[in-house]
């Protein structure tokens, strides 16, 4: 927009990964009298229309572009303006994107939705409105989300007053007690009951609330309501410097033993966002680590999912935690945590591997030796039990349309035979280097969702010990494990970039916003688990009750990274 | 008067023996309460019963707090409970003491006298099954309270008095996840009750008789003989079929996995039960172990011979298949996913039912042939044929 924004972009052209501009221009010529304005940002150009023009050119990208993944919606504010991001990606080439750029008035920020035309932006949307506090026209729903719905302000307003008490009666509360016929056709008599699942109750895997409306056991209606984890994350991010201050928090996102791979995703942004070199040595590190995270977090998944179908703390799910805790055992040798790991450093990792070497490979060996073990134990506990098939195939189905509507990734959208995964399909680390595979499943049921975990399993199993062979043989005067970085980083104002990671979930991405200090201007996180549950509705309406739980279960959603 | 004795000298009716000494009687004779005459003896069943109550109470506390968390650390290679005197034992007084000082809290809008009723009910239903329970001979004295002819037909219907405290307790408690697993546990109920019982029928054809002590002299015989050790006629050997059908019925009776749906922790928080606290929650709790050492009495006397076995005398022999009973609910648990409702439902009506039919009228066929009685056995073709 600005003409500040007109130079760094030129600058951000060289690290951009091609040229774009003949992407633009072919874009441009899609979209007509649409585009007032391009933009550059590192990761994608970016195209900018009027509010009111939303729908129309989000449906010609995704109609006849081929853009159907809405990765990601970013709001914020500037000194003169609002301005709503809808990052789109395409689930065929997560490379080839497009950021379509909608600013706002200042004094009116409205715009039109996106929400018809993806799904996945209804939520998405509501955090905009919620947060930043910019309006949209024809949503179908426009809610706060994350906070609650007395509150005043919108909190990422520059004129939000933080000290101002958020002081609300009990009265102005919905009082979760009174009689409830939610759903019913007619008034008053009816049928149907509404129920509260949650925030406290034993299947929602945090603070979630289901708000359900039942026909006997049979959902008709649920309403996930989010933000009970709400910790600002977003903000607390913006306050920290790039360098050091940040890499704790993704941590504390997908807090279920992900660390490493929530890191990835902050390190990835910022090396990209920074110019940052990443020595390979380092890469393999990160790789092996994030692959023992991505266990440990599958394996977790898989107990509670066993313990949402079982209903007791039964072996299972005992036998996933020990799996789990071995996989704990070496993360903790490596990075000296055992959940808040805050192992890497932008350009690398915070240390080399522990010493003795010999030490660690071995026990690491011995967790990769022991996992095939394992892997059979869980298939004659879970996959090949005949009642957990009569449980699990063929409920919480979503088809793959759906699922790319919802813009669910990671397990969930493998299991419904969506071939995606950043890990190939957008690479970092040191996975293109490696052998492995894909895992995708076609049943779209949480039959698959556990079968694809199960098997994503064995592949990381693969990939690390890849990475071991690899680290054992490294030459001992080329284990350089953090590049050069400035103490203090800088990156130009109004660089704009969002990238993605394979994060145990899903597609785990981030915006960084540079406004030309050591912190973000604007810092915004793409949750998988925030997607994907969206998706929940889709999965269990005209199911059973037990059905619903399951399907919760086989999302594997974590309340720290959905609500942030 | 005569109001009064009514219920008494039906109590005292009840208490018909087959020969040996029952409990009361030998009570009696032994505490020289002849004298007293009904009176005497319905001390002397008091004493029996309470001393009975005790013996089950104490399977219970060993059960609930201690031995089903060792069975489930054995299931999860961990230790269980091991620091609280020998063998963590003295879990049991800990636990006893927690519960007991739990704050009762009664939920708003609860349905009063019937809520502190429910818990009372299902306690007390189970273990009222066990007043017919022959527990095996000791010293010529078969230990058991009452043995009516009819003793089968009476503990079931005991049993399924537990239903009814579920469903008061479920609905008094003004909870929705409490009104759900009530309606569970009757949906449940209707649908276990018939193929449990049907299956127990086809033993009735085989031992000609209600009364449960008869059912089990029925089994003393020898059925086969292999290399000098006599394999007992236990109905469990002589039909497996039903046996297998009576355990499958059995389990979804006493509310285990994978039939746990009334309780269904992660769907319905703990259904019915989720309002009680502190003595209603010991009490609810008392009562399904209660149930567990029920149906595994009934199945140990139905099925595999009562208090039959060598050496230890006869309740002991009893005590150790009913504990067989709560292992196998507990090996259960900690592997079967547990089924949904609608399947449940299904399996019941669709699958237990009709096989436990099946199994009754080909054992009433058999028998019938077996016995020489070809006009039974072609009375009961014909209903097949039918």
């Amino acid at each position: 927009m600005s003409t500040g924004e007109e130079q760094s972009g030129d600058d951000a052209g060289e690290q951009a990964i091609e040229p774009t501009e003949a992407k633009v221009a072919e874009l441009q010529s899609l979209l007509g009298d649409h585009v007032l304005d391009t933009e550059e940002h590192l990761n994608a150009p970016g195209i900018v229309i009027r509010p009111d023009a939303v729908q129309a050119v989000l449906s010609t990208l995704k109609e006849e572009a081929g853009y159907d993944h809405c990765s990601c919606v970013t709001a914020q504010q500037y000194p003169d303006r609002y301005e709503s991001i809808y990052h789109l990606k395409k689930y065929a080439d997560p490379t080839d994107e497009v950021s379509v750029v909608v600013p706002t008035a200042r004094d009116d920020p409205t715009s039109e939705s996106g929400a018809p035309v993806y799904e996945t932006a209804s939520w998405h949307e509501r955090e905009a409105y919620d947060l930043v506090g910019i309006d949209y026209d024809d949503h179908p729903d426009l809610r706060r989300i994350l906070l609650p719905d007395t509150w005043q302000g919108h909190p990422l307003r520059e004129d939000y007053d933080q000290d101002r008490p958020q002081i609300v009666t009990l009265r102005e509360n919905a009082n979760p007690l009174l009689e409830d016929h939610r759903g019913s056709e007619e008034e008053g008599e009816s049928d149907t009951m509404f129920l509260n699942i949650g925030p406290h109750h034993p299947a929602t895997h945090g603070v979630l609330h289901l708000e359900t409306v039942l026909d006997g056991e049979q959902v008709l209606d649920v309403d996930p309501d989010i933000g009970y984890l709400h910790r600002c994350e977003e903000q607390m991010c913006q306050q920290g410097t790039y360098r050091h201050q940040i890499m704790p928090y993704p941590d504390r996102w997908d807090y279920i033993s992900a660390g490493l791979l929530n890191e990835w995703a902050y390190a990835r942004t910022a090396e990209d966002l920074a110019d940052i070199e990443v020595p390979e040595y380092a890469q393999v590190i990160r790789t092996m680590g994030a692959e023992l995270c991505r266990i440990a977090s599958h394996m977790l998944a898989m107990g509670t999912f066993a313990l949402d179908i079982n209903g007791d703390f039964t072996a299972t799910f005992m036998w996933a935690i020990r799996e789990r805790e071995r996989a704990q055992s070496v993360l903790e040798e490596l990075t000296g945590q055992r959940l808040m790991f805050n192992y890497f450093r932008l350009g690398g990792v915070a240390w080399d591997l522990p010493s003795p070497r010999e030490d660690f490979f071995e026990l690491t060996r011995d967790f990769l030796d022991g996992l095939p073990e394992a892997t059979r134990e869980f298939h004659d506990l879970l996959t090949n039990n005949e009642i957990m098939q009569l449980r699990t195939i063929d409920t919480g189905v979503i088809d793959p349309e759906t699922a790319k509507d919802f813009g669910c990734t990671g397990p969930v959208a493998r299991a419904s035979g969506i071939d995606y995964d950043l890990r190939r399909d957008d690479p970092y680390g040191y996975y293109d280097e490696l052998e492995w595979d894909v895992v995708t499943e076609d049943g779209c049921d949480n039959y698959s969702r556990l079968l694809v975990r199960m098997r994503e399993v064995e592949q990381s199993a693969k990939i690390i010990d890849q990475c071991i062979d690899l680290l054992e043989d490294w030459p001992e005067d080329e284990r350089e494990i953090q590049s050069n970085v400035p103490r203090t980083l800088k990156p130009e104002r109004d660089t704009e970039i969002y990238r993605a990671v394979e994060g145990a979930k899903g597609e785990l991405g981030i915006y960084i916003r540079a406004d030309g200090t050591d912190k973000p201007g604007r810092f915004k996180i793409r949750s998988p688990c925030f997607s994907n549950l969206q998706s929940l509705p889709a999965m269990a309406e005209g199911e059973y009750i037990p059905d619903l739980v399951a399907a919760l279960g086989s999302l594997d959603i974590v309340l720290g990274e959905v609500d942030r | 008067m005569s109001a009064g004795f009514g219920p008494l000298l039906a109590a005292v009716t009840l208490l018909q023996s087959n020969g040996a000494t029952m409990l009361p009687e030998w009570l009696a004779d032994v505490l020289r309460l002849d004298g007293l005459g009904v009176a005497g003896t319905a001390i002397a069943a008091l004493i029996g019963a309470f001393v009975i109550a005790n013996v089950l109470l104490i399977n219970a506390a060993l059960a609930g707090p201690w031995a089903k968390r060792k069975i489930a650390a054995a299931f999860w290679g961990k230790l269980g409970p091991n620091r609280m005197g020998p063998g963590g034992t003295l879990i049991i007084v800990a636990d006893a003491l927690r519960m007991l000082s739990k704050e009762l809290i009664v939920p708003e809008g609860a349905d009063r006298p019937a809520w502190d009723i429910a818990p009372i009910i299902v306690a007390g239903s189970a273990m009222l099954g066990f007043a017919v329970i022959p527990f095996g001979k000791i010293g010529g004295v078969q230990v058991q309270l009452a043995d009516p002819e009819i003793g089968l037909v009476l503990v079931f219907a005991i049993a399924s008095v537990t239903s009814v405290g579920l469903v008061m307790g479920g609905y008094a408690s003004k909870n929705k996840y409490s009104m759900l697993g009530s309606l569970r546990a009757v949906a449940q109920n209707i649908a276990y009750e018939i193929p449990l019982i049907v299956s127990a029928g086809s033993v009735v054809i085989f031992a000609g008789t209600l009364q449960l002590s008869g059912i089990v002299d029925a089994q003393t015989e020898t059925l086969v003989s292999v290399g000098g050790f006599g394999i007992p006629a236990w109905y469990a050997f002589v039909n497996p079929f039903a046996f297998i059908l009576f355990l499958t019925a059995n389990l979804a009776e006493v509310g285990r996995n994978p039939f746990d749906i009334p309780e269904a922790p992660t769907e319905i928080v703990a259904g019915y039960q989720t309002e009680y606290s502190s003595v209603y929650f010991v009490l609810i709790y008392l009562g399904e172990f209660l149930h567990i050492f029920l149906g595994g009495a009934l199945a140990a006397v139905v099925f595999l011979g009562g208090g039959a076995g060598p050496v230890l005398p006869g309740p002991v022999w009893l005590i150790v298949k009913m504990w067989a009973f709560f292992l196998f609910t507990q090996w259960a648990r900690q592997t079967f996913p547990r089924v949904r409702i609608d399947q449940l439902i299904e399996i019941g009506w669709k699958g237990l039912l009709v096989l436990a039919f099946a199994n009754l009228i080909l054992t009433a066929v058999l028998v019938g042939f077996l016995e020489g009685d070809v006009e039974f056995a072609f009375a009961s073709l014909q209903v097949i044929t039918a």
